[in-house]
């Protein structure tokens, strides 16, 4: 007898088993090809920078198969969402899935990603026990690299988290640095969004302002879902420091931008690589977004003759303009594909330990110029580039090439 | 039951005698060989499919399968609507983290020796001293994270308790918007934004569960298993009884002897304790927290797992759970999967790109908006479905003449005559209206008293002062030598006074056989534990409370006696109301307060409920007793009070009443007097 | 600036604030005192009606901040977007109703607030589907006048705000006292049954409430895009949890109380921000939530009780 209960009973049934069934085919290779797992957060809030970055490491990519792979290796990609809807950003249980997801699938031999240092803490102690090198191109939380934590984030011992930029314990210290010295700034205030990434280079920003004598009136934390920060800027007002800086990514520096611009118009303000976006420029629109100082954790790429080409490239076959982690991917890319030729080369197998070992030991000329790797897996380059936004009324207000103006390298610091 | 009790068909007898032995609900043979088939794939999933990340994802599904489950208890058996369920699976979570990572690092002293020497923590040599490494086990704090969160649980709880539905939902949204957020304020103890790190995997006998997915998984099925049966049991328990009835009617719950504040609070520590365990397997896996992780729209997916599955059904949670679980990492990512071949067949660029799984969220809401509008019960609703009854059962065949004994309620200690209840000078105001002024009336032991008036004199609310609904303004109300003004309605209940109302408040979604039972939670004494171990003293409770109630049901012939499994709210109005009848006699009470129960009734089943009302008082129960028809007032009452206006205006018997000027005028008006 | 000129300057941000606050706490407080229903919905109606505003406004050509009118034009072209948003939310509340709450409206317990709560999704995450996670830069037409009273500053936009939110709220206060729609829903507030038995078509009673709340959110949520520059998917969220604050504070029910509650939920923002941090505001403000709800039930005026009877 159907009756609806029953009905409704073997329906689920029925969908879990399909679930099941499809989830038991093995991942299947095309013989002569290898895969890249390209793991960033696509749902969410972060969901058009993902975009971008996997726009610019599948350039490289899909230029290599054009040319018929490397050494004969068709390049296939494993396109993985570390974000989720539930958390509206990434998420660091749903990147360890992933993590898995990519060491389970032996045809994987190395991976690009993550975007956020939260996924990344979830991950490296899974892609080190699968010996599976992954090489971000802007995740800069310093700890993961760390030699202090390797017990916790590569329990194996080698280095599998590699980075095509450097990390936040140079981001912040270096951008005070620059404010004391090259903007002779004497007092600050700082915020953060919160957020892992904003605390943390608010955190080494700080740090180093206080080494270096700026004074630091005051620190507060601003929460990305509220809309009004009239309250924090009406108070550092009243403060009336030097400069304001600002670490957090876009969903809450859009609203910084804005009505900083109306409280605080002649302040000179700064953020990290979270102010340099387009959305920044797309939300907060001129002239509020004028003036403002950005960091990049990596050199000024886009000023590099060789670049200009392929960013022309870009936006043709992508029709928007590439940001700055769009080209930190395609180096990313670079060298893992480096990797595989060499290995070819030599005429050994393409494993993942080889590729890892490979990785650790490149020396591949990128868009950002040669790139090579310290024994924990940071990029030896240690640059941070500062940028101020200038308005081009030639050029789109979104296009980030000509809206952010290179300014120089922020000092490195004596210590 | 060696035989059928008079009134009885052969068919019921039949069908109970059968049904004793299954007093503890076992399931039908059909669904124990699915449960058998379930829990053989559960334990062979991993060795069948050997992709870590699947076992991954399933040990994922399984951890909200365990917090369906405790939420479960919470909005579905004891009706409390929580909204910030999250809150406890973050504090279960971060109790293991903080408690074995490096995230404190106190300075070393002798007061942390002898947590050393339990092996709870050790002593980190650096060049800048010495200091405190905690490194709880894992299995240790699954009982203590469950211990800890549960008092948080009280703690949430506590503010909501005289709270109605929709706002102690707001105030438990509150308390889980806090949390998160205090967590993240507080990076001394827990890292705040940047998450806490280095959380030690659980260690077995030496073999360190590391990063593999299978052990994890396999901890998980243990304690999906074990809270499964936990929830089965207490559900089926006198303290699942005890949380249906508040979820039905607290009022009347509190009524029949359920002291509501601590039930509520249990079931708050209850559900804290399964989100805390869950939380703590969850980031002993994960080996990382971050704030993030736990808030609203955490809460929300539970509740959307729980409505879909069923509210109040155990196996419908878990299997909302993970259906909905499966959907979002599996059934989605695959159908984007096909969608995107099918993308690049047809050439569609927006086919190749879309991505199902970030609308699982307005899944979600369409889920829920769906199910509350179409299916409220659920996918596997909590309510079993009942059988048709026969022609013989519903022909009612009730015998006249009462009846001689019935177990439980009989003669207590008090003399014939003396003075049981007490009431001097009482006096109850709403706000402007007096609603009863110092009335003063006693009630003898073993006798009928009833109480009448016109509407809106004061009866039912003398009711609701004597047991203790409404607070009175002043006066006295002594039952049995002892003052019971100020009593809590439940135990007023214990004290031996029981009543129906003249709405008739029965638990309309619990069986005939749950509300009676229900009567009897002040007599019963069997609580959390012995209701989840089942030991024999439990079991020969619940059979001889079973036996009991069966036994008063059967003073309704057989009209009751059928309907036993029916939900009252499917019974006849008549039949509601010797059902509430039979619930209050089921407390074995001293004095039975009955709210014109024989409103609704035909002559012929008034002379019935008369005989029955007759033979209580023969068998030494106390009755006083509301009414209209004064028919009945004459054929049962030994003596009669008149309240008017909330005064009383005339005692006497039934004839001296009928003739007094004053109830006259009341009743009928001044004209009438002089008629 | 000296420190009472900060306060000064926090008490003008938080009676902006609060007049946002009021507007949205208007609404919903209407829907309740009929119902007896907390509504989720609306404060993502109030966050789908920003996006509408801003739409309307970039149909008659207004984009970015870079066009600034004034006199007539900025009259007619501010009456047509407010016409407009408060439109399309209204009938959004009322499509709701119809067909999500109706069915529901016998159903004791729960089920149709849960039912508000799947609604709120569904509204939330059609646009963020859509629209995109990213912030909208929100046309603004008007131009950038500020009053200084020593370094205290005013802006048109909070003259706008307030004006904007009096005019509706008085309205709202005349209709709710004087109309005979209005009477009629004051009568199915204290009792709907004897309302029914009056001849009072209590259905249309109930949509013109939702029709009114949810255009009164529409209100808001222009004015919210004018004053920040500003929308996106998330606004409804924080708005929403302050206004919801403030209705409970100032009385679940009252009209006059959901004014008053905004306004010190906004202060409570503005001059707590100030003087403690920024980053306890929302514990702050659902202490107080929860604080009304267990102590003070019925909030500074409110007449129905959430406790049992």
């Amino acid at each position: 007898m159907l009756s609806r209960r029953s009905l409704v009973i073997h329906l689920s049934t029925t969908a879990l088993v399909g679930a099941f069934a499809v989830r038991a085919r093995s991942a299947v290779a095309a013989d002569k090809s290898i895969t890249i797992g390209i793991n960033l957060p696509f749902t969410g809030a972060d969901a058009h920078d993902a975009e971008l970055i996997k726009d610019g490491a599948m350039m490289a990519i899909e230029d290599a198969n054009e040319h018929g792979g490397i050494a004969g290796y068709k390049i296939e990609v494993m396109q993985l969402d570390d974000g989720t809807a539930t958390a509206g950003q990434y998420d660091p249980v749903q990147a360890a899935t992933n993590a898995r997801k990519m060491v389970s699938n032996q045809a994987v031999v190395a991976a690009i990603g993550p975007q956020m240092s939260g996924s990344g803490k979830a991950m490296a102690p899974i892609l080190s026990e699968g010996d599976l090198a992954t090489v971000t191109p802007s995740s800069t939380n310093p700890d993961i690299t760390n030699p202090k934590f390797a017990g916790q984030y590569r329990p194996k011992g080698k280095a599998i988290y590699f980075r095509t930029v450097t990390t936040d314990a140079f981001q912040g210290p270096n951008m005070a640095n620059f404010l004391a010295d090259n903007l002779k700034v004497k007092s600050v205030y700082v915020l953060d969004d919160s957020g892992a990434y904003g605390v943390g280079i608010a955190d080494s920003f700080q740090g180093q302002a206080e080494k270096r004598g700026i004074k630091v009136l005051g620190r507060d934390q601003l929460n990305p879902k509220e809309t009004d920060y009239t309250t924090t800027l009406t108070k550092i007002k009243s403060l009336n420091p030097d400069a304001l800086y600002y670490g957090g990514v876009s969903q809450a520096g859009v609203k910084v931008v804005k009505q900083a611009y109306d409280i605080v118009p002649n302040m000179l303000k700064a953020g990290g690589d979270g102010m340099y976006a387009a959305e920044v420029l797309k939300g907060a629109g001129f002239p509020a977004a004028e003036d403002w100082y950005a960091t990049i954790a990596a050199p000024n790429i886009l000023a590099n003759p060789d670049a200009k080409p392929w960013i022309e490239a870009f936006a043709k076959k992508y029709g928007m303009q590439p940001e700055n982690y769009s080209i930190t991917a395609y180096d990313a890319a670079l060298v893992i594909l480096d990797a595989v030729k060499s290995i070819a080369a030599s005429g050994k197998p393409v494993t993942r330990d080889a590729v890892r070992d490979a990785i650790q030991t490149s020396k591949v000329k990128t868009l950002q110029g040669e790139v090579s790797f310290d024994e924990n897996g940071d990029i030896t380059n240690r640059i941070i580039s500062v940028f101020q936004i200038h308005h081009d009324p030639n050029n789109p207000p979104d296009d980030m090439v000509h809206q952010y103006k290179y300014i120089g390298t922020a000092p490195a610091s004596s210590t | 039951m060696a035989e059928p009790r008079a009134g009885m068909t052969s068919d019921t007898f039949t069908r109970l005698r059968r049904a004793a032995p299954l007093a503890w609900a076992a399931p039908a043979l059909r669904s124990r060989a699915l449960i058998a088939a379930a829990a053989v794939a559960a334990l062979l999933f991993p060795i069948a499919i050997r992709n870590d990340a699947d076992i991954d994802s399933l040990a994922n599904a399984l951890a909200f399968a365990a917090l369906a489950l405790g939420l479960n208890i919470v909005v579905g058996f004891a009706g409390l609507l929580d909204l910030g369920y999250a809150a406890f699976f973050a504090i279960g979570a971060y109790s293991y983290g903080i408690l074995s990572s490096w995230q404190l690092q106190p300075d070393w002293s002798s007061f942390w020796e002898p947590f050393q020497w339990l092996g709870l923590v050790a002593r980190n040599h650096t060049t800048a001293g010495d200091f405190v490494h905690f490194q709880v086990s894992f299995w240790l704090m699954l009982p203590l994270s469950a211990a800890i969160t549960a008092s948080f649980g009280i703690l949430f709880g506590a503010p909501t308790l005289r709270l109605k539905g929709d706002y102690l939902a707001i105030v438990t949204l509150g308390f889980g918007e806090i949390v998160p957020i205090v967590v993240r304020n507080w990076p001394s103890l827990t890292n705040g934004a940047m998450g806490l790190n280095g959380v030690a995997a659980p260690q077995l006998f030496g073999f360190n569960f590391g990063i593999a997915a299978t052990p994890y998984y396999y901890v998980a099925v243990a304690l999906v298993a074990l809270l499964i049966l936990i929830s089965v049991r207490l559900k089926d328990s006198r303290v699942g009884r005890a949380w249906m009835a508040i979820r039905e009617d607290e009022i009347a719950a509190a009524a029949m002897g359920v002291d509501r504040v601590r039930f509520k609070l249990l079931a708050f520590a209850m559900g804290a304790a399964f989100a805390g365990m869950t939380g703590t397997l969850y980031i002993a896996k994960l080996q990382t927290a971050t704030p993030d992780m736990f808030m609203f729209p955490v809460s929300v997916m539970i509740l959307v797992m729980v409505v879909f599955g069923g509210i109040g059904s155990v196996w419908g949670v878990v299997v909302g759970a993970l259906i909905l679980q499966v959907l979002q990492s599996w059934v989605l990512e695959d159908l984007s999967g096909w969608l995107h071949v099918l993308g690049r067949f047809v050439g569609v660029d927006w086919l190749q790109r879309v991505e199902l799984a970030s609308s699982i969220e307005l899944i979600f809401g369409l889920i829920l908006v769906f199910m509350m509008l179409f299916r409220r019960e659920g996918l596997i609703p909590a309510t079993r479905r009942v059988p048709a009854l026969s022609l013989t059962e519903q022909s009612a065949q009730v015998g006249r003449g009462g009846f001689d004994r019935l177990a439980g309620v009989g003669a207590g200690a008090e003399r014939d005559g003396e003075k049981l209840l007490e009431i001097e000078d009482l006096t109850v105001r709403f706000g402007g209206l007096v609603a009863l002024r110092s009335v003063s009336l006693s009630v003898p032991a073993h006798r009928i008293v009833a109480v009448i008036g016109p509407n809106g004199s004061g009866k039912s609310t003398l009711f609701n002062v004597m047991t203790g609904l409404v607070p009175a303004d002043g006066g006295m109300v002594r039952f049995a030598g002892m003052e019971i003004l100020r009593l809590p309605p439940h135990r007023i209940l214990e004290c031996g006074i029981a009543r129906t109302f003249q709405n008739i408040r029965l638990f309309p979604n619990l069986s005939v056989l749950e509300n009676v039972m229900i009567g009897m939670h002040a007599r019963l004494r069997t609580g959390t534990v012995g209701a989840v171990l089942r030991l024999p003293v439990t079991r020969r409770e619940e059979a001889e409370a079973r036996e009991r109630a069966l036994e008063i049901l059967a003073v309704f012939g057989n009209r009751l006696l059928p309907r036993l499994d029916h939900p009252t709210a499917s019974l006849s109005y008549a039949n509601r109301r010797r059902t509430e009848i039979a619930r209050a006699l089921a407390s074995g009470p001293k004095l039975l307060l009955l709210d014109e129960p024989a409103a609704g009734m035909n002559p012929a089943e008034t002379l019935e409920l008369v005989d029955q009302i007759k033979s209580l008082a023969r068998i030494g129960l106390s009755i006083v007793l509301i009414e209209h028809k004064l028919d009945v007032v004459a054929d049962l009452a030994d003596n009669v009070i008149v309240l008017d206006h909330g005064e009383k205006i005339a005692e006497g018997t039934t004839d001296a009443v009928r003739r007094d000027e004053e109830v006259i005028r009341a009743y009928l008006g001044r004209s009438a007097v002089y008629a | 600036m000296s420190d009472y000129e900060v306060l000064l300057q926090q008490v003008v941000n938080g009676l902006s604030l609060g007049a946002m606050y009021a507007l949205l706490a208007l609404g919903f407080t209407l829907v309740y005192g009929i119902l007896e229903l907390i509504n989720f919905a609306h404060f993502n109606v109030f966050m789908v009606s920003s996006f509408v505003g801003m739409w309307a406004l970039q149909l008659l050509g207004i984009s970015g901040q870079e066009r600034a009118l004034t006199g007539f034009a900025l009259v007619g072209v501010l009456g047509f977007a407010f016409i407009v948003t408060m439109l399309a939310a209204g009938i959004l509340g009322v499509a709701i109703e119809r067909i999500s709450l109706r069915p529901l409206r016998g159903v004791r317990g729960t089920a149709a607030m849960i039912t508000t709560i799947g609604v709120s999704y569904i509204l939330f995450n059609v646009i963020l589907l859509t629209v995109g996670a990213g912030s909208e830069n929100y046309p603004n037409p008007l131009p950038a006048r500020r009053w200084q009273w020593g370094e205290v500053t005013i802006d048109l936009k909070e003259v706008l705000i307030w004006a904007v939110a009096l005019v509706l709220m008085i309205g709202l206060q005349l209709f709710v006292n004087r109309t005979r729609l209005g009477k009629a829903m004051r009568a199915t507030a204290q009792d709907a049954e004897a309302a029914r038995m009056m001849g009072v078509d209590v259905d249309r009673v109930i949509m013109t409430a939702f029709f009114l709340g949810s255009a009164l959110a529409g209100a808001a949520a222009l004015i919210f895009g004018l004053y920040y520059n500003y929308t996106s998917f998330i606004i409804g969220y924080t708005a929403g949890l302050r206004a919801f604050t403030a209705a409970v504070l100032g009385g679940i029910g009252s009209v006059p109380g959901a004014m008053v509650g905004g306004v010190v939920i906004g202060l409570i923002e503005s001059v707590g921000g100030q003087l403690i941090a920024v980053r306890w505001t929302d514990v702050i403000i659902f202490s107080i939530l929860v604080l009304v709800l267990v102590f003070v039930p019925t909030g500074l005026f409110g007449r129905a009780t959430p406790t049992k009877s």
